[in-house]
């Protein structure tokens, strides 16, 4: 299921909300004076509904996740204690959650390396469990966490399987580290404040998906997945596809932050306005922060850091980060190509006074590349797109280039705009609810308009 | 106070969606885009299991909403507004003839000089009235049109209340052989005493893709010239493209509609009657109907709001007083793969169907549809009777054969399960005309449906 489906938003979140409300009462009313867990009925609902939510379609594989929750129960609680083996537990709880994600994910795409190099392996068919690269990095942050003292294990197997399953973010993230919210698993609050800035955010990220992803996405597979380019038909499908992929997996970051508010929950912002940034290193410091956080401090630091070999760590890490969004040569070859960058950038731009201007449309022009490796997992196609981006195409332009910018002129405007920190400007403005309600109800009219009869609506960081 | 009253502004809009997805009656059909609407899935442990039948009850959900077509109209609209317009407005003119039904003479919309014209610049097509290499067509109507590319590849040409929505077509110039070689097969078959025609109809983007959109679209011309290049001699080609290019300038196809118009059926239908030498009623032995504000099938296929905001008039022609005739139909019954399940006793029916001012069924006004077979019985008396094996394009032709036949019978392709030897002998058949769209005369599966007929 995902957030921008009409039956998820009228169906299953209403059904929500009731059950939710239905738990409420039964925590005030039935909860013993003795008892410090507020919350009990109302995460397990959560629970009851995150696990449908998660087997809406992939009903073997919730089995997959509850084996993995339980593992890392049993590993948490050996972790915790003091005995001498506290590390293997952890060892051995890490290897099984990353020995589950290369088997499910990874596996078939070894199988083909092994094939290159004339090994005879037959590749298995295993269909990749939806959103395991982010319930597996959390389950990672939750066992490390404990280790590190930084918090306590969970003694209730309920709640850390609300933690791991909880439906905001189960399936496409932002990666929360259990240490963000282990305090408010069993108690927390939820303000009008609370509940009215989570439900804009939710409509914004909707707004973002719907009004803006999905519209893109039409103009990008149009010149992206024909495969036949246009030198300006490539750079218009490319520059789409940025703003797409920007608007299609912030708009999810900010619906599930959203709706993480609402109960109670404060996640880490996961993007940062990425296309204002003035390096690449700037851009992974405000794209995906999730992700990026989580390899500094569960990967980069451990390795070593900036104290020692810190070319060779920093390559790791985004050898890894290409890989985690993929089993495909397109992606590693992406991680390092980022890698790279940010590499030559430590020694090179960020230690000069370059005029800001210059290194923003240099970023650019590197994000913009970097998106057309990250697009094809063909490199036939990849090949061909990068000789039309540079000239050497059929054709350097058709009509459809130039109706690809006049008709959907306000598109490409809102897709600047949104782009940039607006949001910024109005946050304390006078009588914001006012405006606020106004541009809510038009996204959710406009989103439902848009929703019904849409042909490409699925979340780009689903297959992650 | 902001706070409470946004939550409450949007509680109650999420709540009234909530209700109206859930308690209001679902759609079933949408008249937009077509199609019936997904059903709610039958439920089986198999498909629980596999995940399949939640994804159904999803898409069902998603797809059956109550007042579904005032959405889609409403998103449409939201997604013309996010456009602009640099171009200048359409300088785009059709030289048929705009006129209301009051001012309107019998024969008004038919170029009979234009058919003259035809005849004396092509001696060749007067003396053996057979014609297998097509004259080659230049646009010269919207080649400077602007363009766009809507859903599902759809061309858009122009803008304002002549805006026309074309479908590119992706055939070869070596493709539809199995079109003619069937052809040949039921000649073979049939023997002398059947003669067997070839219609293949080419669709509007071919006389009015504009020059900047040419690309995006092949010839059409070249595969009706290899199918008729591999017809047998004994089976005769109707190169109905030659003549349409006459009369490109007049409204002979519908500009939001796949098909072509019921005019340009009618020079069509006189082209057949010349190469089958049999007579053809002048333009005056017809009375002129119209269904206004008339949006086809492109609207819902290119969910472009232009083409809703640039309705047609669907005009038809229904014989006179002249001739009398009578429609016989066997309907059949289809499941929701449109595989025949079962078939009626036949009924008498009347052939022109009424649609009203707006409808978007109005193409259907010949036999009501496809699902049948037609019977028309007629006040002509000359011995001959054919059979039309047709795609939804032939349905505007029989109505104009009525003056030119005894019997006139209607097979469609796609529905028909009974051997059609026989069925030509009972009726004692004397001509049968192949007449499908370029598109389904290209693909391979009409030619085996037209094989399967034999087996029947």
């Amino acid at each position: 299921m995902v957030f921008s489906d009409l039956f998820f938003l009228f169906a299953f979140l209403p059904a929500f909300i009731l059950a939710y409300l239905a738990a409420g009462y039964v925590d005030r009313k039935l909860r013993s004076p003795l008892d410090d867990h507020k919350f009990k009925a109302r995460n397990i609902v959560t629970v009851i509904f995150s696990l449908l939510f998660y087997a809406w379609g992939e009903p073997v594989y919730v089995f997959l996740m509850l084996f993995c929750v339980f593992v890392n129960y049993l590993a948490g609680l050996a972790i915790e204690g003091s005995g001498k083996h506290r590390k293997p537990a952890l060892v051995l709880g890490i290897t099984i959650n990353l020995l589950i994600l290369c088997t499910f994910k990874y596996l078939g795409f070894f199988a083909e390396i092994l094939n290159g190099f004339g090994l005879s392996v037959s590749a298995p068919k295993i269909a990749l469990p939806i959103g395991i690269s982010f319930y597996t990095f959390q389950s990672l942050s939750y066992l490390v966490d404990v280790y590190r003292g930084q918090s306590p294990a969970q003694r209730r197997f309920w709640d850390l399987l609300f933690y791991i399953s909880m439906f905001p973010q189960l399936i496409a993230g932002p990666i929360v580290r259990y240490q963000t919210i282990s305090a408010n698993i069993k108690s927390r609050t939820v303000t009008t404040e609370d509940f009215a800035e989570g439900a804009y955010r939710f409509l914004l990220g909707l707004g973002k998906k719907v009004i803006l992803a999905n519209q893109l996405s039409e103009i990008s597979d149009r010149f992206l997945s024909a495969g036949n380019f246009s030198t300006a038909g490539s750079w218009i499908g490319l520059l789409a596809f940025t703003f797409q992929i920007y608007f299609d997996f912030s708009g999810y970051s900010d619906m599930a932050i959203g709706m993480g508010r609402c109960l109670g929950f404060r996640f880490n912002e996961n993007f940062d306005h990425p296309y204002t940034c003035n390096s690449i290193t700037d851009f992974w410091r405000r794209w995906h922060i999730s992700l990026g956080t989580f390899f500094r401090d569960y990967l980069y630091i451990p390795l070593g850091g900036n104290r020692r070999h810190q070319a060779l760590n920093i390559l790791i890490v985004w050898f890894l980060t290409g890989m985690w969004h993929g089993a495909s040569w397109n992606f590693i070859l992406c991680g390092l190509y980022f890698g790279i960058i940010v590499t030559i950038e430590k020694y090179t731009i960020l230690k000069y006074k370059i005029p800001s201007p210059i290194l923003h449309i240099y970023s650019l022009i590197l994000v913009v590349l970097g998106w057309g490796i990250f697009y094809f997992d063909d490199f036939g196609k990849l090949g061909s797109l990068f000789s039309a981006l540079f000239g050497n195409a059929q054709v350097a332009s058709d009509f459809t280039s130039w109706a690809a910018l006049t008709n959907n002129f306000w598109l490409w405007i809102a897709a600047i705009t949104f782009s940039l920190p607006v949001r910024k400007l109005f946050k304390n403005a006078k009588g914001k609810w006012i405006y606020r309600s106004v541009i809510a109800l038009l996204i959710l009219f406009c989103s439902v308009a848009l929703l019904i009869g849409a042909t490409n609506n699925p979340f780009l960081y689903f297959r992650f | 106070m902001g706070k409470k009253l946004f939550i409450l502004l949007i509680g109650l809009m999420f709540g009234g969606f909530t209700v109206l997805f859930n308690f209001f009656p679902r759609s079933t059909v949408s008249e937009l885009e077509k199609r019936d609407l997904a059903k709610f899935p039958a439920y089986s442990p198999e498909k629980l299991a596999d995940g399949s039948f939640a994804k159904e009850i999803s898409l069902w959900f998603s797809d059956s909403e109550p007042y579904r077509d005032f959405f889609i109209g409403m998103s449409m609209g939201l997604k013309d507004l996010i456009r602009v317009n640099f171009s200048k407005e359409s300088s785009l003119t059709f030289h048929a003839p705009d006129m209301t039904d009051n001012d309107y003479s019998p024969g008004a919309d038919f170029d009979d000089t234009d058919e003259l014209m035809e005849e004396q610049q092509t001696p060749v097509d007067e003396e053996s009235t057979e014609n297998r290499q097509l004259e080659e067509y230049k646009n010269k109507i919207t080649a400077q049109e602007n363009a766009k590319i809507a859903n599902a590849g759809i061309i858009i040409v122009g803008s304002g209340e002549k805006t026309r929505a074309l479908m590119a077509y992706a055939g070869d110039s070596t493709g539809g052989v199995k079109f003619a070689e069937v052809a040949n097969k039921y000649k073979r078959l049939l023997g002398d005493s059947v003669n067997v025609y070839c219609m293949v109809i080419p669709t509007s983007t071919e006389f009015y893709c504009p020059d900047a959109a040419k690309g995006r679209t092949k010839s059409q011309r070249a595969t009706i010239n290899n199918i008729f290049a591999n017809l047998s001699d004994s089976v005769t080609a109707v190169d109905v493209y030659t003549t349409l290019a006459h009369h490109a300038e007049e409204d002979i196809y519908l500009r939001t509609d796949h098909h072509w118009s019921p005019l340009g059926a009618f020079y069509a239908a006189r082209r057949f009657a010349k190469v089958a030498k049999v007579p053809f009623a002048d333009t005056t032995s017809y009375i002129r109907k119209v269904v206004k504000r008339y949006v086809g099938s492109m609207y819902g296929y290119s969910k472009d709001i232009s083409i809703k905001k640039a309705p047609e008039d669907f005009v038809f022609y229904v014989p006179d007083s002249t001739v009398t005739y009578t429609t016989t139909y066997v309907n059949y019954t289809v499941d929701e793969n449109y595989k025949v399940t079962g078939e009626s006793q036949p009924y008498k029916g009347k052939y022109f169907f009424d649609y009203k001012d707006g409808s978007g069924a109005a193409y259907c006004t010949f036999m009501g549809g496809d699902m049948k077979i037609t019977k028309v019985e007629t006040s002509t008396k000359n011995g001959r009777r054919v059979l039309v094996l047709k795609d939804s394009f032939g349905n505007a032709i029989p109505g104009y054969l009525f003056f030119s036949f005894e019997e006139v019978h209607v097979v469609d392709y796609r529905y028909f399960t009974r051997n059609i030897v026989d069925y030509i002998k009972e009726n004692k058949i004397t001509d049968v005309l192949f007449a499908n769209n370029i598109f389904s005369a290209y693909m391979p599966g009409t030619a085996r449906r037209y094989l399967k007929f034999l087996k029947n």
